[in-house]
């Protein structure tokens, strides 16, 4: 009995220190803080594309190449691409250096999860506008601080069928002669194109179709017209006080939404869209969509899939793809009074955009390694691979006229003011669903009219009031029910 | 009397295929859906995708460099093998004990644990990730181990209810020819009990092979997640990966069912007919 006591004693001891033992070397790789006393490991968080499509492997490559007689290696954290620095980073489970877009990083900047930077200790300081380092400026007691390095500019783009545009585009779509089609240029006359395509398909076909309750892809119905998130106070900085929605002409762009939904399919009103629209432009359904440019490679693949399905090779299928599939700026005019059906005076088109970054973790033992790897990852080499491999729009000015074509327009219109970035501070976070709910109650109105139900939003009155309870709302939300 | 029992055969069969066909019905699209050759929920013609191939399974064990699914399926068999060995033997050992021992405080443990099984297990999320911070196992599968094993007892009533349903007299038979308590557990007990042993190692293995909050919040690690994480973290064109995934970790518990169900059958019938 004795000796059983003792062999299951024996027996306990030993998985236990089995168990420890496993316990420990999990956790090191999960670290990874340093995989020797004279090497520095940093963790990088990137986005999922960037993974997806080998830039992460090829960036760490040539930084460790570069690194690997100065005792700095990097890795990548392996982490999901919008896990929390908030929860992770303090108890050293976060990485040392994360890409994230401007809201995401200046909310963990405003709890100081990341570290302030200065602009000096990187070489492409003076090559990234002005507008793109706003995007990373904290105001903290009168002083400024730019907390993370800009990388690239996003903003909604039109992602169209080269193959699909009507045959007779350049007789009756291109009243300026200018060799672009209208519908390219303006709203209105992407519209009208729209109902054209909606009528002789029998509603089978579509024009535009995109989410419309997604504040980011249909904010130019709202900015065009004079609306704003947020406004700024005496020294420039966002005033979050001021939430400007439902200022200007707002209402009758918001109209305008209403009036183009009405020509778009029903999943427009809800998330349908965000995950079809793929598929959709790609068999021909759509004739167009609008996401961000990072999602080119999302299109082009599912267009290939179509070819390869009709018996193309896989390189017959890509070359195919991406002949026949463009993605431009979003329509550069807006009919001034909303009424997409008419063509009169115009506005220019102001989009929602955003400015994604490099920040480095306030938790990271090694701040000097980190801002060695971001300036070697906003090098002039690798932003232009990177501009290569994912198709971004870099805000490094040179990089910007080296690669040219949306590239550089994306840049241009950075610069030209056309783009107005999300704010940079928490409260943005609040804006969303308020705001979502609204533009998906707006779309369904069309249908609502379709339908032969009762509309709510039938003149600019109603859809001032609706503006400014969602102003109201986003309001609370941040000074009410949060505190 | 012929006609009134081929009638009434014909209705139970029509009604059970009709079930059987509600129930089955959305396996058989999940099925479908994993041999899409698109990928994508969105190009199917009405219910169905418009083309199969077994390219998804293909990819699913293949394409790793963002999705590894192979060491997703690891991660869960390691956690799901080791939590139902560890449960099996506390949950089999707090039954007997709470069954056959009386005590001082049994009765209040057993009305303790009992309340205590009342709470939800996420309740205490909190609390498990700060201590698993303090002992440094997040990003450790020990973790997760640790935690569902250290729950399991809390679910020994049905075993106490099966361990009291053995008599009496064959323990004191026992007792009687000088076996002791070790000796009364291994060889009066345990092969007396195969059922539920059968029953607790099944359902110690089938909750950590689909659980998803705890190894969600402890494991950041792409590489360390189980497959219920990972396939959360799908992509939004990723539809037939994710179901192919969702398929092929029924595999296991399945044939895990069907092995073990003998055992059950068995134990259940031998205890059913006196003899």
């Amino acid at each position: 009995m004795r000796n059983i006591k003792r062999a299951l004693g024996l027996l306990l001891i030993s998985s236990l220190a089995i168990s420890m033992t496993a316990c420990g070397s999990d956790n090191a790789k999960a670290s990874g803080k340093t995989s020797s006393d004279e090497v520095i490991t940093l963790r990088i968080l990137e986005n999922d594309t960037a993974k997806q499509e080998g830039y992460l492997d090829e960036l760490l490559s040539a930084f460790n190449e570069a690194y690997k007689d100065k005792g700095i290696q990097a890795v990548d954290a392996n982490m999901e691409e919008y896990s929390n620095l908030a929860e992770n980073g303090p108890y050293g489970y976060g990485p040392d250096v994360l890409y994230q877009a401007n809201d995401k990083l200046m909310s963990y900047a405003e709890d100081k999860h990341i570290l302030a930077l200065n602009r000096e200790d990187f070489e492409c300081a003076d090559l990234i506008p002005e507008e793109a380092w706003n995007a990373f400026t904290i105001g903290v007691n009168g002083n400024k601080y730019t907390c993370a390095i800009p990388v690239n500019v996003q903003e909604p783009m039109l992602f169209y069928r080269k193959d699909k545009l009507p045959e007779n585009w350049e007789t009756d779509w291109d009243q300026d002669g200018d060799k672009t089609p209208d519908f390219l240029q303006s709203w209105s006359s992407l519209y009208q194109l729209s109902q054209q395509i909606v009528t002789e398909s029998g509603g089978e076909k579509y024009g535009l179709v995109a989410s419309c309750k997604d504040l980011y892809m249909m904010a130019e119905f709202d900015f065009s017209y004079g609306g704003y998130v947020f406004g700024k106070d005496e020294n420039g900085l966002t005033n979050s006080e001021d939430v400007g929605f439902g200022q200007g002409d707002a209402a009758k762009g918001m109209l305008g939404l209403r009036q183009f939904a009405g020509v778009m399919n029903e999943e427009c009103i809800d998330d349908s869209i965000a995950q079809n629209r793929y598929v959709k432009v790609a068999d021909g359904t759509y004739f167009c969509s609008i996401s961000t440019p990072d999602t080119y490679v999302l299109f082009h693949d599912r267009l290939a899939d179509v070819y390869k399905a009709e018996g193309c090779s896989q390189e017959e299928a890509d070359k195919k793809a991406t002949e026949n599939l463009g993605m431009v700026e979003l329509p550069g005019k807006m009919p001034a009074d909303g009424d997409l059906s008419k063509n009169g005076d115009t506005v220019e088109t102001v989009v929602m955009g955003g400015v994604n970054g490099y920040g480095i973790s306030a938790y990271t033992e090694h701040r000097d390694a980190c801002i060695e790897f971001v300036n070697f990852a906003t090098s002039r080499e690798m932003i232009t691979r990177r501009a290569q491999i994912l198709g971004i729009a870099p805000t490094r000015s040179d990089v910007a006229q080296e690669m040219g074509g949306t590239t550089e327009m994306i840049f241009g219109s950075l610069s030209a003011g056309h783009i107005n970035l999300m704010p940079s501070v928490k409260a943005v976070d609040q804006i969303w669903d308020p705001m979502g709910t609204l533009l998906s109650d707006v779309a369904k109105d069309a249908f609502r009219e379709k339908k032969g139900e009762t509309v709510k939003y039938t003149d600019e009155a109603s859809m001032q009031e609706a503006l400014d309870k969602a102003s109201k709302s986003i309001y609370d939300a941040i000074y009410t029910l949060s505190n | 009397m012929r006609k009134e029992r081929l009638s009434e055969t014909v209705v139970t069969y029509i009604a059970l295929i009709l079930v059987s066909f509600i129930f089955f019905f959305p396996v058989l699209w999940l099925v479908l859906a994993s041999f899409s050759a698109s990928g994508s929920i969105y190009d199917y013609e009405g219910f169905f995708p418009k083309s199969y191939s077994l390219g998804t399974y293909i990819k699913l064990f293949s394409d790793t460099q963002m999705y590894d699914y192979p060491s997703w399926l690891r991660n869960t068999l390691f956690v799901a093998v080791f939590s139902c060995a560890l449960s099996t033997v506390l949950v089999i050992l707090t039954a007997y004990t709470m069954s056959r021992f009386r005590f001082r405080m049994r009765k209040p443990i057993m009305k303790t644990t009992l309340v205590l099984s009342m709470f939800p297990s996420f309740m205490g999320m909190t609390a498990v990730y700060l201590i698993m911070i303090n002992f440094n196992l997040i990003n450790n599968l020990w973790s997760l181990v640790l935690v569902y094993s250290a729950g399991a007892p809390m679910g020994y009533l049905v075993q106490k209810g099966y361990f009291d349903t053995i008599s009496n007299s064959i323990y004191e038979a026992a007792r009687i020819d000088g076996a002791s308590n070790p000796t009364i557990f291994w060889k009066v007990t345990m092969p007396l009990s195969k059922p539920i042993l059968v029953y607790t190692a099944l359902t110690s293995f089938a909750w950590p092979w689909s659980d998803f909050i705890l190894p969600n919040m402890l494991l950041k690690n792409r590489d360390l997640w189980t497959v219920a994480v990972g396939l959360t973290h799908l992509g939004e064109t990723e539809f037939s990966r994710f179901a192919a995934g969702a398929i092929f970790i029924a595999v296991p518990i399945v044939i895990l069912y069907f092995s073990l169900s003998r055992f059950l059958i068995s134990g259940v019938s031998d205890g059913a007919v006196k003899q």
